[in-house]
């Protein structure tokens, strides 16, 4: 197996009484686009400030690219990353802003990849305006521009579309999947799921500091996934999906059953139904995949409190 | 570092506050120097009362000691208190050094870099109110030599001052009110390290300096007074009152350097453990 891009292991972050991450660990492979999921407060940007050396986790490790991150380490150098909100010395052009950061090391401007990051930017004339004029689109859109100077392998960005507006939100997206194509890997947090469902390939779901689940996006909404079927006989798909090992419940809805799916896909029942002779009318998702989020949050609460209305998975109940 | 150095003091140096600053440092020697000549009483041998602020009517040559001694106690305490309490703070505060450390720019040398340039501006500042109370001086007193007498060296007998032995004297008295701000300037980024609040750090700064000075001035307190940062901060003053060079200064460099090696030293230590919350 190839080394991945980002390994996390048992992260803990304490401020004091209270953990902000606590025992996370995923992996992100070359080339994924990887979502980090949660609702605000769930710690992604504490994550992503340890990734980036910012801080220091109070146990377990950061890794990038193999290496464990310390302040300042030189693996950051393969990274493009933006984390909160792009934040400049406001009393300089936004040109200035990127020429100071990138000859900061050394060098010069121009032998960054200037060009990308001036198309990024999109900001006209304005480049030569304090930043200090800008909007918050702007300057997250300078924010871009500055990341990519450096081609970095990895782009790790922190709630990327926040302050822009529909176009610019596209933008960001189209660019995202360019530079996945041109090989590079994406960590990005976000607390919108049809944010992530249009951008990520993977996703890492955490709340409360903790990991939820993590995996493709077609498997993660596929295991908490409800589906709505229609068919010819109803009792009889009833006890044929009954027998299906990856359906934990199913309850009568309208002229359909909805049945909830623990693992497996969609196309299991529809194979099953099928084999057992029956004509299958409607099968589609019966929870929007932002639903599907919420009971992922929710998941153990649920595990707890016996619902009212769907039928347990039982072989003589179903008969 | 070069390149480093060359970004930070492009930052500091494109700031309008820089500049209102520099403006401040030349006018306000310049307005000395005209309220020193409206007394009009000057003129060798008529002066009454001691300090430089009399003898520099002889001579412009002493004027710019006059103007260092006036304004090193408090207006260059605040205006370096500020670049140097606003040196890593500013930064953080912007939200820009966090960009800066992921660049990644390794913290030590960042920290080193915004001392240097916060010092440097210290001692530009320094060396601007010198040469602007020198020129000033000079057109309205000349550059005579200075003839000091008894009553101002407190007992010491009537000296006599060439203009090239009160030139020297004048850059080294500089360069000592320059130097003296070393421990402000460690105390000041240390402090810079602690907030992402500028205007925090500053405070906290001049307040330690005020403070210092306070204390400085009850005799009671005794010889823990020798370590205050300020207490050293006018023993250049002798080279033209009492026509010695004070061992006083010797000392004074040296509580300097402690200051910067204590406090210089904590600021690297936390800076680059801290977790950087901005
Ligand atoms: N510097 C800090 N001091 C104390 N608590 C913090 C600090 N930073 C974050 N937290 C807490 O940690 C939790 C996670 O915060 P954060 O990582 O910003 O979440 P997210 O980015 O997912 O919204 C929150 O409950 C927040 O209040
Ligand atoms: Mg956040």
């Amino acid at each position: 197996m190839p080394m991945p891009i980002v390994n996390v292991t048992g992260l803990w972050k304490n401020f004091g009484e209270v953990s902000a991450v606590e025992d996370l660990s995923f992996v992100v492979e070359q080339g994924q686009v990887c979502g980090l999921l949660g609702p605000n407060g769930a710690g992604k940007s504490t994550t992503l400030r340890v990734l980036m050396g910012l801080e220091r986790p109070s146990r377990g490790t950061a890794e990038l690219f193999g290496v464990s991150v310390q302040p300042g380490c030189g693996e950051l150098i393969r990274v493009g990353a933006m984390v909160e909100q792009a934040a400049f010395v406001p009393h300089l052009s936004g040109m200035l802003n990127l020429r100071l950061w990138w000859e900061a090391l050394g060098g010069h401007l121009r032998d960054a990849d200037l060009d990308t990051a001036l198309g990024i930017a999109d900001l006209g004339d304005a480049i030569n305006r304090k930043v200090r004029t800008y909007s918050q689109g702007m300057k997250q859109r300078l924010g871009f521009a500055r990341l990519l100077l450096a081609r970095p392998e990895l782009l790790v960005l922190d709630e990327p579309t926040n302050g822009l507006d529909p176009g610019e939100i596209r933008d960001i997206r189209e660019l995202i999947g360019r530079l996945t194509r041109e090989g590079a890997t994406v960590l990005l947090s976000s607390h919108h799921l049809s944010e992530v469902e249009q951008t990520c390939s993977h996703l890492v779901v955490m709340n409360h500091g903790k990991l939820v689940s993590s995996g493709t996006v077609a498997q993660l909404v596929g295991s908490t996934g409800s589906v709505y079927v229609e068919v010819d006989d109803r009792e009889r798909a009833r006890t044929v999906l009954s027998a299906l090992p990856s359906v934990r419940n199913l309850h009568l809805q309208g002229d359909g059953l909805v049945v909830d799916l623990h693992d497996g896909r969609r196309s299991d029942l529809s194979v099953a139904l099928m084999t057992a002779g029956l004509r299958l009318e409607t099968i589609a998702p019966a929870q929007r995949l932002e639903d599907a989020f919420l009971e992922l949050l929710e998941g153990p609460a649920r595990d707890l409190t016996p619902s009212e209305t769907p039928v347990a998975v039982d072989a003589t109940e179903a008969q | 570092m070069i390149p480093l150095l060359r970004t930070e003091m492009i930052k500091a140096a494109r700031r309008t506050r820089t500049y209102v600053i520099a403006l401040g440092l030349i006018v306000l020697p310049a307005v000395i120097v005209f309220a020193l000549n409206s007394r009009g009483d000057h003129g060798p041998g008529r002066e009454r009362g001691d300090g430089l602020f009399r003898l520099a009517q002889q001579s412009g040559l002493l004027v710019p000691a006059a103007v260092l001694s006036i304004m090193s106690g408090f207006l260059l305490v605040v205006i370096a208190g500020m670049f140097a309490g606003d040196s890593v703070a500013s930064d953080a505060g912007w939200g820009n050094l966090r960009y800066l450390l992921m660049r990644p720019v390794p913290r030590g040398r960042l920290l080193i870099a915004k001392a240097i340039v916060a010092g440097t501006l210290i001692w530009a500042c320094t060396l601007l109110v010198a040469l602007t109370a020198l020129v000033g001086g000079a057109i309205v007193f000349g550059t005579n030599a200075v003839t000091v007498p008894s009553a101002i060296g407190g007992g010491v007998a009537g000296f006599h001052l060439d203009a090239s032995v009160l030139l020297l004297r004048l850059a080294l008295a500089t360069g000592y009110v320059a130097f003296g701000f070393t421990a402000l300037l460690a105390l000041g980024t240390f402090f810079s390290t602690l907030t992402d609040t500028a205007a925090g750090a500053i405070g906290a700064t001049i307040g330690v300096y005020i403070v210092s000075e306070i204390l400085d001035g009850i005799s009671q307190i005794g010889r823990i007074r020798y370590g205050f940062p300020t207490h050293y901060l006018s023993a250049w003053e002798p080279m033209f009152t009492e026509n010695r060079l004070p061992t006083d200064m010797l000392v004074g460099v040296a509580v300097q350097i402690a200051y910067l090696a204590v406090f210089g030293t904590a600021a690297v230590i936390w800076f680059r453990r801290k977790d950087l919350r901005s």
